[in-house]
């Protein structure tokens, strides 16, 4: 980016655009742990400043990249062909919230729990819980379509979007959707924005659903003996037709890098845990965790540990959220995958996986939403043998084709970046990229919007 | 540059973003590079040589607290504290430290001869520029703008520090010392006071660490790692002599860098290592001893119905965060004022000081401590106790500026109190 360039995004910034080698050194990462150096970092305030630098961009040619915190596991934010990083952090601001029509109108720079907190004050509930949600920020969320732990009940991301506005890559500013519960006026391009990681448009104002909050809850902890009689009490859960607002589980090789934690003390033989969680009206909690229970020994569990305050429930949460800070114990350096099967065909995933373990001789550790089949396989790697990294590229290939070949995605909730761009046509096939393209170029002809993601002929593959 | 200890340390971080959810600064600031995660970055890139403009990584370095919340938050466990004090000693090493601090760290603070001359020169000069205004922990006086100290307030020095007030051969020798610090023996001779006597209330024989170094912790964050080294090896020389059971400190941060920033300078093949081990083995907070001494149990009881919930404490996020220590001060207060004391709204938000902080950046260091005293004032609190000399630097200063009705104390003031009224 010449002179010129800065000099204009400056007239429209002033002093929050940033142009230090420092300031944009801490915008070149993301959780990802690639690194991109932008050319300038710029906070904007408005939707006004966002459109002058798309349109500026568009006259230079020069990338645009928004960021959220920059917290990602698919490198959606990384400004991989340079450009400019606008950072939505300054534009933060909750705008209404309306308890009449339960609807939240927000910047997206907001940060996810700061938005459920303020609309618990008032007896509601955004539901999506991703687990960077202390500060990951909602414009973020909807770009990269955030799931989480209570999306086997709830939901995701894109199920609570109502309207947004956005500057698209042209630097026309559309507002797209409603702000009541129906609307079907035309193609749904709220939810085409949603999940399209920054490449269609720049979100700079969300209009969001909300319901009731829940009053009560009650988590459960069963311990299993094997992944398969785990993943068959899920089953036999959902069989009950109980809905529970998240169902985690934890596999051997999970437990095993747990185990050590001395306050949890597990059950010897376990090997499998289970986290169910029961939300709702105070009496229907008490049946439903009754039920989860009687499932959980009928499957066969070692022990079922229960709680309904806070306090015990936290506790049990424990071992749930004790686990990616172990994962790191394995090896440092964390491939982290995403996948979702249909929940009848966990078994056999799991079973899969810890056969890839042993062939490909990898420490794999698996753990994740199993409510809705989302597993988290962290593939974990010393970072220093090339062999073994050769190993984990593979396994990780296995991993997808044996995904889709079950009837599953390949992302559940971290979206595709260049992290997976070489994995997307195995999925979605050669016209389903082929249409996504089409589409692109029609928001951003000229290839302004976070350039370099989702599709492969332009992804920097980088590990 | 290079360091492959840094290195190490380093390379525990995964980027995930979860130090912007604690960091003191983050609101202020609003950009990454005031997180743990973007210096952490930015030490990198120095360290590989991408960085070549020291000068900028020094002041980014510079902008941070060092009030450890994102350490704690941590998922990884990653060490952002000595990260950042060993970036900035690197960086340091290279671009060189100011010649007032290298003064300061170097020659005054190690020496007690030093520092007395230094608290009688400052006293004076106090007298000569500033103007007074009273306050609810005493006299301050306010500096004119024209000093470049932007209506900042200090405490009136007093004449006479604590230690120079114990009369010859007194708290000569005992089986348990006290660590005054600096500014509970220079700038609040009262605390220091207030500590030894609330201490020998325990029947214990109390001795006064007369020929003390600093503790070192200005010069440590300053990036002076030989300056803080030459307090520490004093200080554990002359320890290690004195031979007591236990080393008191009033003072957290000082407590800090005698149970870890001492192993960061002072590392396994340090020729001293094994006495700084064992001096530091028998260091611990002002609470704790009053605690297992037994002196809270021999209070009297407080006066009922007085000032009930008036009095609240103010977590120091070195001796309530890093050191755990914030149950212990909060036992003590209930058994010094009893009703008198209770949770005051924010305790545990950093208070804006520190250190050298303060001193580059006034304006937000005021702006964060002037909210810290103001939630705790709106929420009923008249007075902030605490037991940290840093803390309580800002928090008079803070109270001076925002409410000067509210009081500032050590907890050992209260405890002293309690003993007052057997």
């Amino acid at each position: 980016m010449n002179e010129k360039v800065i000099s204009a995004l400056r007239e429209i910034y002033g002093e929050r655009l940033k142009t230090s080698l420092e300031d944009r050194i801490c915008y070149s990462y993301d959780a990802t742990g690639k690194e991109f150096l932008p050319d300038a970092v710029a906070y904007p305030l408005n939707a006004e400043e966002v459109r002058r630098t798309v349109l500026l961009a568009n006259e230079h040619r020069f990338p645009v990249v928004p960021r959220g915190a920059g917290s990602g596991f698919s490198g959606g934010s990384l400004p991989v062909r340079g450009g400019v990083v606008l950072s939505t952090e300054r534009m933060d601001r909750i705008l209404s919230i309306d308890t009449e029509n339960l609807v939240a109108v927000l910047e997206p720079g907001v940060v996810t729990e700061t938005l459920k907190e303020e609309v618990k004050k008032k007896g509601l509930f955004y539901p999506p819980d991703p687990a960077s949600l202390k500060f990951c920020t909602i414009g973020g969320n909807l770009a990269e379509c955030a799931g989480g732990m209570c999306a086997v009940k709830y939901g995701v991301t894109r199920d609570y979007v109502l309207g947004l506005e956005a500057v698209l890559g042209t630097g026309e500013l559309v507002r797209t959707g409603v702000s009541t519960v129906k609307g079907v006026v035309g193609y749904d391009l709220t939810r085409m924005l949603v999940g399209s990681e920054g490449t269609l448009g720049i979100i700079t104002r969300a209009t969001l659903r909300l319901v009731p909050l829940p009053e009560f809850a009650a988590t459960l902890l069963a311990f299993f003996p094997t992944n398969e009689m785990g993943a068959k009490a899920v089953a036999g859960i959902v069989e009950e037709r109980i809905t529970p607002c998240a169902m985690e589980l934890m596999d051997r090789t999970a437990v095993d890098c747990v185990r050590q934690s001395a306050d949890l003390s597990l059950p010897d033989e376990t090997g499998c845990a289970l986290l169910i969680e029961v939300d709702g009206q105070e009496a229907t909690v008490a049946r439903e965790a009754d039920r989860v229970e009687g499932a959980c020994r009928r499957f066969g569990a070692l022990e079922v540990r229960r709680a309904a305050d806070a306090a015990g429930r936290d506790k049990l949460w424990a071992l749930r959220r004790s686990i990616s800070p172990a994962v790191r114990k394995v090896n440092p350096v964390k491939i982290n995958e995403d996948i979702v099967v249909p929940r009848s065909r966990l078994a056999e995933m799991f079973a899969f996986l810890s056969g890839l373990a042993e062939r490909k001789s990898l420490k794999i550790v698996n753990f994740g939403h199993a409510g809705d089949g989302n597993i988290h396989v962290n593939v974990m790697i010393s970072g220093k043998d090339e062999d073994e990294r050769r190993r984990a590229e593979e396994a990780v290939e296995e991993v997808f084709r044996k995904t889709v070949e079950l009837g599953g995605t390949i992302s559940g909730e971290h979206g595709i970046g260049i992290a997976k761009a070489p994995y997307m046509e195995m999925e979605v096939g050669p016209l389903g990229v082929s249409v996504m393209k089409r589409l692109k170029s029609c928001f951003d002809p000229n290839g302004i919007l976070n350039p370099g993601k989702i599709f492969l002929e332009e992804a920097a593959v980088r590990r | 540059m290079r360091d492959d200890e840094l290195r190490a340390l380093t390379g525990a971080c995964a980027k995930c973003g979860t130090c912007r959810t604690v960091c003191t600064l983050y609101p202020e600031r609003k950009a990454e590079i005031s997180v743990a995660r973007g210096k952490i970055a930015l030490i990198d890139a120095a360290l590989e040589g991408r960085d070549g403009n020291l000068d900028a990584v020094q002041e980014a370095l510079s902008d941070c607290l060092l009030c450890g919340r994102c350490e704690r938050a941590c998922p990884n466990q990653v060490l952002v504290e000595e990260i950042i004090m060993k970036g900035r000693a690197d960086v340091a090493r290279k671009i060189g430290i100011p010649a007032w601090k290298q003064a300061l760290f170097g020659k005054v603070m190690p020496s007690p001869r030093g520092r007395d001359a230094a608290r009688a020169a400052a006293s004076a000069a106090q007298k000569l520029f500033a103007k007074k205004i009273p306050t609810g922990s005493g006299l301050h006086y306010r500096f004119p703008e024209a000093f470049g100290l932007a209506g900042r307030t200090v405490p009136k020095l007093p004449a006479r520090g604590f230690v120079e007030s114990l009369k010859p051969g007194e708290a000569a020798t005992g089986d348990v010392m006290l660590f005054v610090g600096c500014v509970f023996d220079h700038v609040f001779p009262k605390v220091g006071r207030a500590s030894y006597e609330s201490m020998k209330a325990s029947g214990r024989s109390i001795a006064v660490f007369r020929d003390a170094a600093c503790c070192g912790l200005p010069a440590m964050v300053s990036g002076d790692r030989e300056s803080a080294l030459r307090c520490a090896e004093e200080n554990v020389r002359r320890l290690r002599a004195a031979e007591a059971e236990k080393i008191v400190f009033p003072c957290g941060s000082c407590l800090l860098m005698f149970k870890r920033n001492f192993f960061s300078l002072i590392p396994e093949k340090h020729p001293l290592r094994e006495d700084a081990v064992r001096v530091s083995d028998r260091c611990e907070d002002y609470a704790s001893f009053i605690l297992e001494t037994g002196v809270v149990s021999r209070l009297p009881d407080p006066p009922e119905g007085e000032k009930v919930g008036e009095i609240g404490y103010h977590d120091p996020c070195h001796l309530s965060g890093t050191l755990g220590k914030g149950a212990e001060a909060r036992e003590v207060l209930e058994g010094a004022v009893g009703s008198g004391f209770a949770e005051m709204k924010g305790a545990d938000l950093c208070c804006g000081y520190g250190g050298t902080f303060n001193v580059r950046d006034y304006d937000t260091s005021a702006r964060i401590g002037e909210n810290k005293v103001s939630l705790a004032a709106g929420g009923g609190t008249r007075r902030i106790s605490t037991a940290c000399s840093g803390c309580i630097l800002q928090l008079r200063d803070m109270a001076a500026r925002t409410d000067p009705s509210l009081e500032i104390v050590h907890i050992a003031e209260l405890v002293a109190g309690a003993l007052s009224r057997r």
